[in-house]
């Protein structure tokens, strides 16, 4: 059983390949999906392709196997094999799957764990560091059993006194606070610059603990949709599969209680993030929807404000939405903010 | 260790080295050799566990009478002299080394072999080598190639290279190997080393694989490379001898044994003096003949 | 040897195992996937750990999937994966094979 790479920039191969995932119920050939893929992997029983499977960053994609004439699982042992062995030779040793509910056997037998799923679909991953070294590595609460813990997850982009106000409101109504900054590199602000930011605005408050999201808070991995256009139901799939990661496997490990969240008036998948998390968490864990602050001129204090003053050379306009922390920091550094901008950094959506 | 002056060769099935199920297995199908592969088989990244799987699989597995073959990366690959040094210590039958084009070739390899087997306690000589030929070169210079080493027990044509090399591929009717085959063959017998015919790929064309192996026969080489192990019994078929060549064998062996008895110095058979290519072949028979199960040990039919 | 570097070894294909070593700190811990856990499961770590003993490795996470892997193929398999985490994957270590 021969693996062979499949080039998809021959466009014949790409039609094989694509017409072979369709025969198995794979369908989503989005721009947005088939062109983070990095390599693409198949296996040919004479000229037609039996199995396939690609690479996507830290992601295993589009894993579709014919089991016609083989031992059961054969062949998706072998693709897997040869995926996860490609991975590692990248350097990444910390990998995830999405995939439908009735494979998840198949990945848990090669060693996947599955971390939440809906009936669309589940996410599973393997290798390390994973979930349970995450949670280790965060700070915990001392005898947390009685206590008022609160968790907010926000990518502060950059830190407003919105965000501000969430977390000040969190922290007096709880014992302890957890703040998630979202990982992923994507912003006009770098996660450096946006943790550095988020953890000089709240040093005042000694029960705040300010935690990088890593791969399953709001990342790129398991929430492509929170960074870029995506469709409603995808959108909604994901939040769902965002809210179920948090409900199960973070808030019980750090005991946590309460989630903090931003009322939304202007982003739309926000706006479905927080429906979902209202929806799916409810059971287990208080959701606090806090209505937006507005600034002393009455504005809605908006990350989103901040970015088009700071694109438009008209950061006076926005002094008051923002704590001196980050005003010293825009200040100093507008020249290479604008330039990030120029450079083709989007500065809409989140 | 298989040491015999001549053995047969007749099937040298090729098994992936870094496939856990077929190295296991390889011994269950009855080849003559076994030729674990580091080359071809084994993609880049993994050229070092295959290497390991391959030498535990030597240390632990019972392969029964089969001689071990390895065929190592080339000469102009990084993992050349660790293939050599692993295999030596795993204390394999044969090291096969491909891509052979001239006799300093396996001379150099012979001087890595003795230096490895030093290194590692084992007889210096222990590790016998053949070489595979692919390409326009290597079948010019097979005589050289053939006798370069005492360790040369064989030389093998390996036609999917040399086809390309020839710029051309491979046949139904094989005219293309007729030269290759021809020199090998007679390099291989002036030098009185085994010739193993190249694999036939096609695993759906049985007919054209009894044609290739009939012809093969004919020629005179002593066998054949396998990639599938359904392959064995229709080679060994083929090799099978006829009813009559046993018979043949039957009497020179018995007129050998009247001369032993006489004490008589001379093997004589129907008033002829026996001369030594008509012993040899009768032995070569008589081998045959046993391992397609047709005679018992002693070398007396068995009934049907 | 310390491992500072995660690596695999192996495959899931039938009769083999895959083996990731990865940094561990409290000693050698594993985590196993297999059919035979039950009846091998004590086999498959003390092969492991044999090996790793060898290369005096203290400190490792070990995660295997074991889809019947022979006792020379996990010992294979592991030495393969420890070169590769500790980086000698061009010298191997001649006394432990």
């Amino acid at each position: 059983m021969q693996v062979q790479d499949l080039y998809l920039t021959n466009p014949l191969i790409k039609k094989k390949w694509q017409a072979f995932l369709t025969d198995c119920g794979i369908t989503d050939f989005s721009e947005n999906e088939v062109a983070k893929i990095d390599e693409t992997i198949g296996i040919y029983d004479g000229e037609t392709l039996v199995a396939t499977g690609s690479i996507a960053g830290q992601v295993i994609k589009y894993v579709a196997v014919c089991q016609k004439g083989v031992t059961n699982g054969s062949r998706f042992n072998t693709i897997l094999t040869e995926l996860i062995n490609r991975l590692m030779q990248r350097g990444i040793y910390h990998i995830f799957v999405f995939t439908k509910p009735k494979y998840v056997t198949s990945f848990e037998h090669v060693g996947f764990e599955k971390l939440a799923g809906t009936t669309k679909g589940v996410l599973l991953e393997s290798g390390r560091p994973n979930i349970n070294d995450y949670l280790s590595d965060i700070p915990h609460v001392v005898s947390s059993y009685d206590k008022k813990i609160a968790a907010i997850v926000m990518n502060a982009n950059p830190f407003t006194l919105g965000h501000r106000y969430l977390i000040e409101k969190a922290a007096k109504e709880n014992d302890s606070v957890y703040v998630f900054v979202v990982s992923q590199d994507a912003s006009l602000f770098t996660t450096t610059e946006r943790v550095k930011l988020v953890s000089a605005g709240v040093a005042d408050l000694s029960n705040v603990t300010i935690v990088n999201g890593g791969d399953y808070m709001v990342s790129y991995t398991t929430f492509p949709a929170y960074f870029m256009q995506s469709a409603d139901d995808v959108i909604a799939y994901q939040t769902t599969l965002d809210a179920r990661l948090f409900k199960e496997k973070i808030a019980p490990e750090l005991n946590i209680t309460r989630r903090y969240l931003g009322s939304e008036p202007l982003s739309h998948t926000t706006n479905i993030y927080n429906q979902t998390l209202q929806r799916e968490l409810t059971d287990n864990i208080a959701v606090s929807v806090v209505p937006r602050k507005e600034s002393s001129t009455g504005q809605v204090i908006s990350a989103t404000t901040v970015r088009q003053a700071i694109a438009t050379n008209q950061v006076k306009l926005i002094a008051n939405m923002l704590p001196k922390t980050t005003m010293d920091f825009i200040k100093e550094n507008m020249a290479v903010l604008q330039d990030r901008i120029k450079k083709g950094q989007k500065i809409h959506g989140n | 260790m298989a040491q015999q002056a001549e053995r047969l060769r007749r099937t040298m099935m090729f098994v992936p080295g870094n496939n856990p199920a077929m190295v296991k297995d390889a011994g269950i199908y009855g080849a003559d050799s076994i030729m674990f592969d580091l080359e071809d088989a084994v993609s880049m990244s993994e050229k070092d566990a295959a290497r390991y799987l391959v030498y535990e699989a030597l240390q632990t597995v019972d392969y029964g009478d089969a001689e071990l073959v390895v065929r190592i990366n080339g000469l102009d690959t990084p993992y050349y002299e660790t293939d050599i040094k692993i295999m030596v210590k795993a204390g394999v039958d044969v090291i096969r080394l491909p891509k052979v084009e001239s006799a300093d070739m396996m001379l150099q390899l012979e001087a890595l072999i003795a230096d490895a087997e030093k290194e590692f306690g084992h007889e210096v000589g222990s590790t016998n080598i053949m070489a595979a030929i692919e390409s326009a070169e290597g079948v010019l210079n097979a005589y050289e190639i053939a006798k370069s080493s005492k360790r040369m027990i064989g030389i093998a044509l390996s036609a999917e290279d040399y086809t390309t090399d020839m710029k051309t591929h491979r046949y139904a009717d094989g005219q293309e190997l007729l030269f290759a085959r021809n020199m090998i063959l007679h390099a291989a017998r002036a030098a009185g080393i085994a010739a193993f015919d190249t694999v036939f790929t096609n695993m759906d064309d049985e007919e054209g694989f009894y044609r290739e192996t009939k012809l093969i026969h004919q020629l005179g080489f002593d066998g054949k490379s396998l990639v599938n192990p359904r392959q064995i019994e229709m080679v060994n078929k083929v090799y099978q001898p006829t009813k009559q060549e046993i018979e043949n064998a039957q009497n020179v062996v018995a007129a050998i044994a009247q001369a032993h008895a006489k004490g008589s110095g001379v093997i004589s058979m129907n008033g002829q003096m026996v001369d030594r290519p008509v012993v040899l072949r009768a032995e070569r028979v008589m081998r045959l003949a046993k391992a397609a199960h047709l005679v018992d040990e002693e070398g007396n039919n068995i009934e049907e | 040897m310390e491992i500072n570097k995660t690596a695999i070894a192996g495959t899931l294909e039938s009769s083999d195992v895959q083996i990731m070593i990865s940094k561990g700190t409290s000693g050698i811990q594993f985590e196993v996937e297999s059919d035979v856990e039950k009846q091998f499961g004590d086999q498959i770590r003390q092969t492991v750990t044999d090996v790793l003993r060898q290369y005096d490795v203290k400190n490792a996470d070990v995660k295997i999937v074991d889809k019947g892997a022979l006792d020379m193929v996990i010992k294979a398999r592991t030495i393969a994966a420890v070169q590769r985490a500790l980086d000698i994957v061009d010298q191997p270590k001649w006394e432990v094979l």
